[in-house]
């Protein structure tokens, strides 16, 4: 059965999540969910499937730990919680216990980039660059709630340490109608078409990309806009047709600029002898970015989509 | 009380064990965990050889009691342990351990070595693993238990105490864990620094069950895996095992020298003779 969620633009990525995880742990009774007190959207699943529900309290390393003890007993853990405690202070767990075992483990991360409001302590500006530097790690950045949903599907049948990345957890918009797209691990979405540069961008950036690209439009430049919301593994087909096709290449993220999907991108170039005319990228600079909504640390630190249609046109000229 | 045939049968199978970690540990042009591995000998041939349900024949099998080596380091003692059992074949395991592409390494690696539980190696890590091992054997109904063996030192890490609060809070009555209480870390005596002193106070303030024992009394160790509670019990159960890091040879006995170490030749000859007459005293005061 296909269900979507589709009321209004704007839905919670958490209580998609919370959903989804109630509905897979009514069909698998190897489905677990467990979280460091960071579980409110899993209110359903605690109440219907108390015995595959697990509360640490504020202890990540130890949920990392039990995860990958249910994993080895066959069963699918889903760890939800936010991202700077789940990707680091459990850095070492995820390593050795999951990674260095292959476990089958699932960590859906909240507030990634400087979208969680809590200042330096809550952003999560780094965890890219750690978890994809995790042998046995897969990556993903999500951000459209529906593509949550397909993806936790899809998850039943992969056989590895599965990290997904979502923003702030609120309401997230919707980047694709309900139903249109199909999502793999190890693919990219191309949202927007365009031949004179393209935009590579994750998560919620795809959002501001897409509303860069307009502002181009309008002025008569066209921007292709690739959704890379799988950054380990690498889709380097779409990578290389961009270049082929477009030839300049931007990516947006909300992210450090060292370590995320651009340091992600250089490396394939480099392994690929692959060389684009202009490669540029805008995120998060080397600092404790501090406290302000998303929107406004983007615009401060100068990835938003004015900088990004900046950038562009300085590229083209 | 213990049956004393099986008292002298494990006991005998200790000696055993403690020559063969020894002639490994000569054979080996590297270094041994070999302090560790000898406090825990006589506790891993109790778990292996009487209290857990095990079948070298049948790794897979779903009853199987699980055991977790929290203290990877001492891979090689559960290698022997489980080679004692029938498992692996000990002139395998001395013609290749630590060597390129060994199943046998230094910390045991679930991977490589089919009938390991899980690999470890990270300190303090084991308990939380276990305790997911307990979960879900509980959620399954299954009647197994969950043994997980640390050492004193790695209970340093706050993971240990983190899982413990789980396992306490939850009831996880099918998690037994053992502590090698050797009272030393890698390179000081427990108090020279960190003080793990009231341990077992600590241990039942996370709700869990404590036994003490003498971890080389093997009497003492066939009781404590023979009385241990129902899994259905409200509290999950550790033993604290008193040992002696080096046990039963006289150089390495409480010396901080011989965490870890190589044997040269005069080393090892010296090393069985005194497990040879340590064995001999405790037979005679017998």
């Amino acid at each position: 059965m296909k269900m979507t969620f589709n009321f209004g633009s704007f839905l919670s990525a958490r209580s998609v999540v919370g959903e989804t995880l109630h509905e897979l742990g009514q069909k698998h009774n190897n489905v677990w969910a467990l979280t460091a007190d960071t579980g409110g959207a899993l209110a359903t699943f605690k109440k219907d499937f108390p015995d595959r529900f697990i509360d640490t309290g504020v202890a990540e390393q130890n949920c990392a730990g039990i995860a990958a003890g249910l994993a080895l007993e066959g069963n699918i853990p889903f760890i939800a919680g936010m991202i700077p405690f789940m990707t680091m202070r459990a850095c070492e767990q995820n390593r050795t216990a999951i990674c260095y075992q292959d476990l089958p483990v699932r960590f859906i991360g909240t507030g990634g980039g400087l979208t969680s409001g809590g200042g330096s302590t809550h952003n999560a500006m780094e965890d890219i660059s750690i978890m994809k530097s995790l042998v046995n790690m897969t990556v993903l950045s999500i951000g459209d709630p529906n593509m949550i949903r397909d993806i936790m599907i899809l998850s039943m049948d992969y056989p590895h340490p599965l990290y997904i990345r979502l923003a702030q957890g609120k309401k997230d918009r919707m980047l694709y109608e309900p139903g249109t797209r199909t999502y793999k691990i190890g693919e990219g979405i191309t949202a927007r078409d365009g031949k004179d540069a393209t935009i590579i961008a994750h998560g919620e950036m795809v959002y501001v990309a897409l509303e860069a690209a307009k502002t181009l439009a309008a002025e008569g430049i066209e921007v292709r806009v690739i959704d890379m919301y799988s950054i380990k593994p690498l889709n380097k087909n779409l990578l290389l047709k961009a270049v082929k096709e477009t030839r300049n290449i931007v990516v947006l993220e909300d992210h450090l600029m060292e370590g995320g999907l651009a340091s992600v991108i250089a490396d394939a170039f480099v392994d690929g002898n692959i060389y684009p005319e202009n490669f540029k990228r805008l995120g998060i600079p080397q600092v404790f970015a501090g406290f302000g909504s998303g929107e406004e640390l983007r615009k401060k630190y100068g990835y938003d989509d004015t900088a990004t249609v900046a950038v562009i046109k300085q590229m083209l000229k | 009380m213990a049956d004393p045939k099986e008292v002298k049968r494990l006991e005998e199978l200790a000696y055993e064990m403690r020559k063969k970690l020894i002639n490994l540990c000569g054979a080996y042009d590297g270094v041994v965990h070999i302090g560790g591995d000898l406090s825990m000998t006589d506790l891993l041939i109790g778990l292996y050889h009487h209290g857990m349900r095990v079948d070298p024949s049948d790794i897979k099998s779903p009853t199987r009691d699980r055991f977790l080596l929290s203290k990877g380091h001492g891979a090689v003692c559960m290698y022997i342990a489980m080679c004692l059992r029938g498992y692996f074949d000990y002139d395998e395991i001395v013609k290749t351990y630590g060597r390129l592409d060994s199943a046998y390494g230094m910390h045991p690696c679930k991977i490589q070595l089919p009938g390991v539980e899980c690999s470890t190696g990270s300190l303090g890590q084991g308990l939380a693993i276990a305790v997911g091992l307990a979960f879900s054997a509980r959620q399954r109904k299954e009647a197994h238990r969950v043994f997980c063996m640390m050492g004193d030192g790695e209970t340093c890490e706050g993971e240990v105490w983190e899982a413990a609060n789980t396992a306490g809070s939850y009831k996880l009555g099918n998690l037994v864990g053992i502590i090698d209480r050797n009272k030393q870390l890698m390179t000081s005596f427990d108090g020279d620094y960190m003080r793990l002193e009231p341990y077992a106070d600590k241990w039942r303030a996370f709700n869990w069950d404590v036994v003490e024992l003498d971890g080389h009394d093997m009497g003492q160790i066939i009781d404590a895996l023979d009385n241990l509670p129902p899994i259905t019990n409200e509290k999950p159960t550790v033993l604290i095992a008193s040992t002696i890091k080096g046990k039963g040879v006289s150089f390495m006995e409480k010396n901080v020298g011989w965490h870890a170490g190589a044997l040269s030749k005069e080393d090892t000859e010296k090393a069985i003779a005194d497990i040879e007459a340590d064995y001999a005293g405790e037979r005679s005061a017998a």
